[in-house]
């Protein structure tokens, strides 16, 4: 066996790639282990990628019925499945190939298959094309993401979908249930009620989206609302059976009340599992904590020195982003920098229509830790872009230290919100008070100026609402 | 009645002026109640008492310096057993009065300046941070290995940043004028291995001692601490109000940030925060540990007259640092002796021609370096770390230049290997690059010894400083005639007066009469040196 590899990054996901990349940047000889053929995980296959371009589709059908508010009629639009998923795949193939040739322009050791460790310096890599392989490292970086979580017990059928079946979109079905009233169910289930299915949401939790603040949920349960079959709160699954025209479902509302319905199809997103089995981590020094996840020190090393752990495997918040700036720490700490995973803010946005974006500090965080922080808002029905838009649902709101004044958290929702939320982010990372955003000009007319104006409120005035004085 | 005494405030401290007395005579205290605020040279603190009872008299006030163990209060109805009060008196101020001269241990032995943490990849030993003149590249150019792509300015000589790595420039992160230092970000580049070269610490950029004195919370336990190491364990605590770029300095620094006092709006930490602390760190080592000299506030001198302010150039603040450095961790001794020259007058003016100018140095080096074979101890370096003595197998010698930017040291390598002719033509060499600030800093390095010649200016002796890590170095003075009696007259014979200054740990006083005795002799019979070996 020839010299151990400086670098192996196993998983290439959104975190994996940016950390193998970096470090081949760096000068490292570096190799990817990765089931797929080429980089881009979850993220680019089966995740963030494809559901965005299935929400963008989504999104200019419910568009152009919008229009009719203001006097543009189109026909209802006729959808050509085929085409469509044609179109999703490409996207997916030119991200990831892309991502390929990045890989080979790098000189990074592809091997694609599968690996576990035979002991903290050597993988066995049980390789696609049927052989195997042992590589000997000095440094492993696990980044093998996360797969969605499962309900016990479930019949075997075609017609129970988890987000990868949904995001296949092999038909639209007529009737859907989506099991999770979470970022994953919210997103695939308007894109798929936009396509045409009549859409059914079931979530435990007495809200949904639960984690996120609930004045910005609210706006989102308020529009979905009048889009979906139905939306049952508080309510269980308690069985599915496999049934003529699809799925029967048994639920129980909070009352212990039990009831039956049939959907084409059911989807369950209820959350993700960190894959952190089968990897042979109990010949390492690893430790795994009970839910799975794999302990990290700030370096993102684990208990065994040679090895760190980056994204989904590494903890929550299981998001791309996070996993490629853990990637990065990761590999610059096994440069000898001095470097540290301390984000002041990692922004979480769910692209539903409304979008819902927020970081930093929430309502829901400052509530728990019993801090005190000053909440302002500013609705968007006083923005005069979100008029042009005719959609003056959303609001934009600042939480702020009363004391110090600096921005804590920032949260939206509203169309856009996505993309407005990295302003919230530097704000909180450059500790910003109210003063600065309230003071650095903001251009007109965007969606961008509520956050001005969030600032401009907190000091008791805003020029587009008028506050009667006490 | 007991006596209250200045508690112990925290290891470094030995002493602090009192800003505000918090209670007055009458006032009942508790132990743990504030009754103090002291300045000391790191922090505002608040000092609990350390015993209850009623204040009878105060016996410090507003202003003054007082030391752990001094005596503040008198303080009467103590709730300790009445039949010994002075029992508790001595276990309220257990700490003992420590010389206040002593210098404050280092608040953070890892801080930067540390030589041992430099990663010094181009620029050569012991060359920390440079001033930077000038940026050869810009935004988007895209870098070759070895390209250059500064030019710095660093302790000794400008010189020029190779490149380390390929890739194309997205952003210039420093400009001509910012001293960087190494293993700070320069450039980030896109497609390319990063370069390492970090933000001074000593922050050229504050030239007086600062006077901001860093308000901590009310324990003397928050005080900076020595754990501020540079390994990665470093506390990361959230909703610290600084920019991830002043973050990373830290971390880079060995700071944790949690301790940098913010002076911003909300407190947020700047750069300059960052380095303030890291300079209030620093002051507190101790003294040759860096430059220290301008440690005792001065006086204001325009009191008695106008004056003016300089910066420093980088030479000034080298040789500051470096000769404090060496005046302090060096027991000196100097030895003088004088040396016959005439003969070597004749010898020299003899092979000196009308274009060829041969001065004495060159035969001076040359003895020396014959004397450096014969007594090894004045070829060598002492390792402390290591208990250990480094004995060098190579003969270099630095040779003192009065340049316009102060004084330079290059070094002739392998002079024992040399003519003296030779020697003459490298030192005239040398010593015009030195001049027009061409010396290299490989060319300042490696030196075993060396000689500064003032005689061309003139004086009879002087006692020169070791220039460390050497351990030795001859001054020569200015030559005269001087009746010598020898064979029952007074013979007319040029005399030139040496002085040789050692390192007294590692070359004893016999040892270095004899050394400059063999110097002068060997020098009194130049015709036993070959001019050509």
């Amino acid at each position: 066996m020839s010299s151990p590899i400086q670098l192996v990054v196993i998983g290439a996901g959104p975190g994996g790639y940016a950390a193998a990349f970096l470090a081949a940047d760096l000068g490292m000889e570096v190799a990817i282990v990765e089931k797929e053929t080429n980089p881009g995980g979850v993220c680019l296959y089966r995740g963030c990628i494809p559901s965005k371009a299935l929400l963008h589709a989504a999104k200019i059908i419910s568009e152009a019925r919008h229009a009719e508010a203001f006097g543009i009629e189109f026909n209802s639009p006729k959808i050509d499945v085929t085409k469509l998923r044609d179109w999703k795949k490409s996207v997916v193939a030119k991200l990831t190939g892309g991502l390929g040739q990045l890989a080979k322009a790098r000189k990074i050791k592809y091997f694609q298959g599968e690996a576990s460790f035979i002991n903290s310096n050597t993988l066995k890599i049980k390789k696609t094309d049927g052989t195997t392989e042992e590589l000997s490292f000095q440094k492993a970086i696990l980044a093998t993401g996360s797969r969605p979580a499962v309900i016990p017990n479930l019949p075997k059928s075609p017609d129970i979908w988890d987000s990868t079946g949904a995001l296949d979109l092999e038909n639209i079905p007529e009737n859907l249930l989506v099991v999770g009233g979470g970022y994953i169910g919210m997103e695939l289930g308007t894109a798929y009620h936009e396509f045409g299915s009549k859409v059914s949401v079931v979530e435990m939790t007495p809200g949904l989206l639960p984690g996120a603040d609930r004045d910005l949920a609210d706006v989102l349960y308020k529009r979905v609302k009048g889009m979906f079959a139905k939306i049952m709160l508080e309510t269980k699954v308690i069985k599915m059976e496999t049934s003529k025209n699809g799925i029967t479902v048994t639920f129980a509302d909070k009352e212990g009340k039990e009831f039956k319905e049939e959907y084409n199809k059911v989807l369950v997103s209820i959350g993700r599992k960190p894959n952190s089995e089968n990897l042979g981590l109990e010949n390492t020094k690893v430790k795994v904590t009970s839910r799975g996840f794999v302990e990290i020190n700030d370096q993102r090393q684990t208990a065994d020195p040679s090895i760190f752990a980056i994204g989904d495997i590494a903890g929550d918040p299981m998001l791309a982003h996070k996993a490629s700036h853990e990637g990065r720490v990761a590999v610059e700490a096994i440069a000898g920098h001095k470097v540290a995973f301390e984000p002041q803010a990692i922004p979480a946005v769910v692209f539903t229509d409304p979008e819902i974006a927020w970081c930093g500090l929430s309502e829901l965080d400052a509530a728990k830790a019993g801090r005190e922080v000053t909440v302002v808002k500013f609705p968007w029905a006083a923005s005069g872009r979100a008029l042009t838009l005719d959609r003056t649902e959303g609001f934009t709101k600042l939480i702020i230290d009363p004391k110090t004044e600096r921005v804590l958290g920032v949260g939206i929702v509203g169309v856009g919100a996505g993309e407005m939320i990295a302003e919230g982010v530097v704000a909180i990372e450059m500790g910003a008070v109210a003063a600065d955003l309230k003071l650095s000009i903001h251009p007109h007319p965007t969606l961008s100026e509520t956050i001005m104006e969030a600032a401009e409120s907190f000091f008791g005035h805003s020029t587009h609402i008028y506050k009667p004085k006490k | 009645m007991a006596d209250l005494k200045l508690p112990e405030l925290g290891e470094n401290i030995t002493q602090g002026t009192v800003t505000k007395v918090l209670v007055k005579a009458g006032d009942s205290i508790k132990k743990g109640q504030n009754i103090l605020e002291l300045e000391t040279d790191k922090a505002v603190l608040e000092v609990p008492s350390s015993s209850d009872g009623v204040i009878g008299e105060i016996l410090i006030k507003s202003g003054a310096v007082v030391k752990v163990g001094q005596p503040i209060f008198t303080l009467a109805g103590s709730n300790a057993p009445a039949s010994a009060p002075a029992a508790q008196a001595k276990s309220e101020a257990k700490a003992e009065t420590k010389p206040a001269a002593e210098p404050a241990k280092p608040a953070a032995a890892a801080v930067p300046g540390g030589i041992s943490e430099m990663k010094l990849p181009a620029l050569g030993e012991n060359i920390e941070k440079g001033t930077v003149t000038k940026v050869l590249v810009k935004v988007g150019d895209t870098l070759t290995k070895g390209q250059n792509i500064l030019e710095i300015e660093t302790d000794k000589a400008v010189l020029e940043v190779p490149s380390t790595s390929e890739g194309v420039i997205k952003e210039i992160l420093i400009k001509a004028g910012t001293v960087i230092k190494v293993g700070q970000p320069i450039f980030k580049i896109e497609g390319g291995a990063t370069s390492t070269v970090i933000a001074n610490p000593k922050g050229e950029a504050i030239p007086e001692r600062t006077t901001t004195s860093v308000e901590i919370a009310s324990s003397p336990k928050t005080a900076p601490r020595n754990d501020t190491t540079v390994s990665t364990s470093m506390s990361i605590r959230k909703d610290i109000p600084a920019v991830p770029s002043v973050r990373l300095l830290a971390r880079e620094l060995g700071i944790d940030i949690g301790q940098v006092p913010g002076t911003g709006k909300a407190g947020r930490i700047s750069i300059e925060d960052v380095k303030a602390y890291c300079k209030t760190l620093n002051t507190s080592r101790p003294a040759g540990g860096g430059i220290s000299v301008a440690s005792q506030p001065l006086p204001n001198f325009a009191k008695w007259g106008s004056v003016r302010r300089e910066p420093m150039n980088n030479v000034r603040k080298k040789t500051a640092e470096h000769l404090s450095n060496a005046w302090t961790s060096i027991p000196h001794v100097t030895q003088f002796d004088k040396v016959d020259i005439t003969e070597l007058e004749k010898l020299r003016k003899s092979i000196s021609g009308t274009n060829k100018k041969i001065s004495v140095t060159p035969f001076i080096i040359k003895v020396v370096a014959a004397a450096l074979k014969k007594f090894p101890q004045f070829n060598s370096s002492i390792d402390m770390a290591t208990q250990e003595i480094v004995l060098k197998d190579y003969i270099n010698i630095g040779v003192a230049v009065d340049t316009d930017r102060g004084l330079l040291v290059p070094v002739l390598k392998n002079v024992d290997k040399m003519s003296i002719l030779q020697i003459s033509d490298e030192l005239t060499a040398m010593a015009e690059r030195a001049r027009l600030r061409k010396t290299t800093i490989e060319e300042m390095q490696g030196g075993c010894f060396t000689i500064s010649n003032l005689g061309g200016i003139g004086g009879t002796c002087f006692t020169p400083i070791v220039n460390w890590p050497e351990v030795a170095i001859l001054g020569v003075s200015r030559g005269s005639l001087e009746p010598i009696y020898t064979d029952g007259h007074f013979i007319p014979r040029l005399m030139l007066p040496l002085s040789l200054s050692y390192d007294h740990r590692m070359i004893d006083g016999a040892d270095g009469a004899r050394f400059i005795r063999w110097v002068c002799e060997a020098i009194q019979q130049p015709f036993l040196l070959d001019l050509n070996k």
